[in-house]
């Protein structure tokens, strides 16, 4: 299929591997489902932590379940990506490892509190599932199939987020002076989930001429804000000053002000060489090392022939 | 030999197991599905599988949903908390919901039987 054939034909879940596609849509695909792939990778090995900060054992069971699920995503999530034929996940987790692999910004910032649970499962579960549900329509079938999976288990996370967030919002004052601590710290990088505004990323156009995107990082955050903004200010938390968003009444929308957000360090973490990137993508490395036994003996395993039977009746 | 017969709708949905058929090799085994499944049923595709290439859990073996009270990994039990602000939320909920029904009735119906 050529590329214009791919551009009049682009719509939800209209491609297959069955379909002779083109490098640069591959391509594209590839980038995008890696790059959602390794995120629920470090996002998962970001909540872990707060299974140990919990304060209840119900709190603690909630918490191995998600990153149990998140984990699962990225399974689900590499083996569409491997349906695209540009790389093997083996060769996607390697650059994950070698810190080559990208993820969302949000997750190379290591956490050191339980107040930073609601920001990570509430807002950033949130915001990642608002785009989620729109990439059920993606045109590469086998990652809308992941989607559907995915979608299935999220509102599990997102509320249970807002639950904790609820519970912290109505207790101490203590409880709640900590909690509007990290959301002014967490709050920015929110809003930098969904990537700059004005000069929309680089493959953005062309992901969205060939269905991979079906909606704009813009309206994405748009809509994030229309929904979180008021369960913010329900649970009493303060919306920042910096940076600058404003309320246009007349059509319902939000106007972030750009320039007050710090590009420079969301581009740092684009090139995997913040602080935070170091950290997160080192310590998850030695996790990845500490179980490579498992790896080698399940791969020695299937070479031993144990793993298929061979082919009937051709 | 007995093939499983996958049938897929349209292009995007999933395949789905609708029978069965005995043939020889591959190319028969498609032939036959044609015919058997993807004449009269809505069909933009079928899968056919070896039988035997085919492993099994079921309910003897498993005790799918585990055994002990999972209630924490469901949004249904956040009910201090309201999904309807989102309508990805709400709709992830609604179909845990849906699967949760199924899993107590499937139970319930179980338990009747013994
Ligand atoms: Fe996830
Ligand atoms: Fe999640």
């Amino acid at each position: 299929m050529d590329l214009d054939t791919v551009k009049a034909r682009a719509g939800p879940r209209q491609f297959s591997p069955k379909d002779d596609m083109p490098e640069e849509y591959r391509k594209a695909a590839t980038r995008m489902i890696q790059f959602h792939a390794n995120s629920e990778v470090m996002g998962g090995y970001l909540d872990k932590a707060f299974t140990r900060m919990a304060p209840s054992l119900d709190r603690k069971l909630a918490c191995t379940a998600k990153t149990q699920d998140e984990i699962g995503h990225a399974q689900l999530l590499y083996r569409a990506a491997e349906t695209l034929g540009v790389k093997t996940r083996e060769e996607m987790l390697d650059e994950l490892e070698r810190g080559d692999g990208k993820f969302l910004n949000c997750f190379h910032y290591p956490v050191s509190s339980w107040y930073e649970a609601p920001m990570i499962d509430f807002f950033v579960d949130g915001g990642a599932m608002r785009r989620q549900a729109t990439l059920k329509s993606t045109s590469w079938e086998p990652y809308a199939h992941a989607m559907d999976k995915v979608c299935f288990e999220e509102g599990f996370h997102v509320k249970h987020g807002e639950d904790i967030l609820r519970e912290l919002m109505r207790s101490s004052k203590a409880n709640q002076e900590r909690t509007q601590e990290v959301f002014d710290t967490w709050w920015p990088r929110i809003l930098q989930f969904f990537g700059p505004m004005n000069s929309e990323s680089t493959h953005n156009d062309f992901a969205q001429q060939v269905g991979l995107k079906t909606v704009s990082n813009s309206e994405l955050r748009q809509a994030f804000l229309n929904a979180y903004i008021p369960k913010a200010e329900k649970y009493g938390l303060e919306i920042p000053d910096e940076p600058r968003i404003e309320y246009d009444e007349e059509n319902g929308q939000y106007r972030v002000v750009e320039e007050d957000l710090d590009w420079d360090e969301f581009w740092t973490i684009a090139k995997n060489d913040y602080e935070g990137s170091y950290e997160q993508i080192g310590s998850r490395r030695q996790r990845h090392e500490a179980v490579s036994w498992v790896r080698e003996a399940m791969d020695g395993w299937e070479q031993s022939s144990a793993g298929t039977t061979p082919q009937a009746a051709d | 030999m007995i093939w499983e017969v996958f049938r897929q709708e349209k292009p995007g949905k999933y395949h789905q197991h609708c029978g069965n058929v005995h043939a020889p090799d591959r190319d028969m085994a498609l032939m036959f599905a044609q015919i058997q499944h993807g004449r009269r049923m809505q069909t933009n595709s079928l899968w056919v599988v070896p039988r035997d290439e085919i492993g099994e859990v079921d309910t003897e073996d498993a005790k799918f949903g585990g055994t002990t009270d999972k209630a924490y990994r469901w949004a249904m039990t956040y009910n201090n908390v309201d999904a309807s602000f989102a309508a990805e939320v709400e709709e992830s909920e609604d179909e845990q919901r849906e699967a949760a029904k199924k899993r107590e009735a499937a139970k319930k119906q179980e338990e009747a039987q013994s």
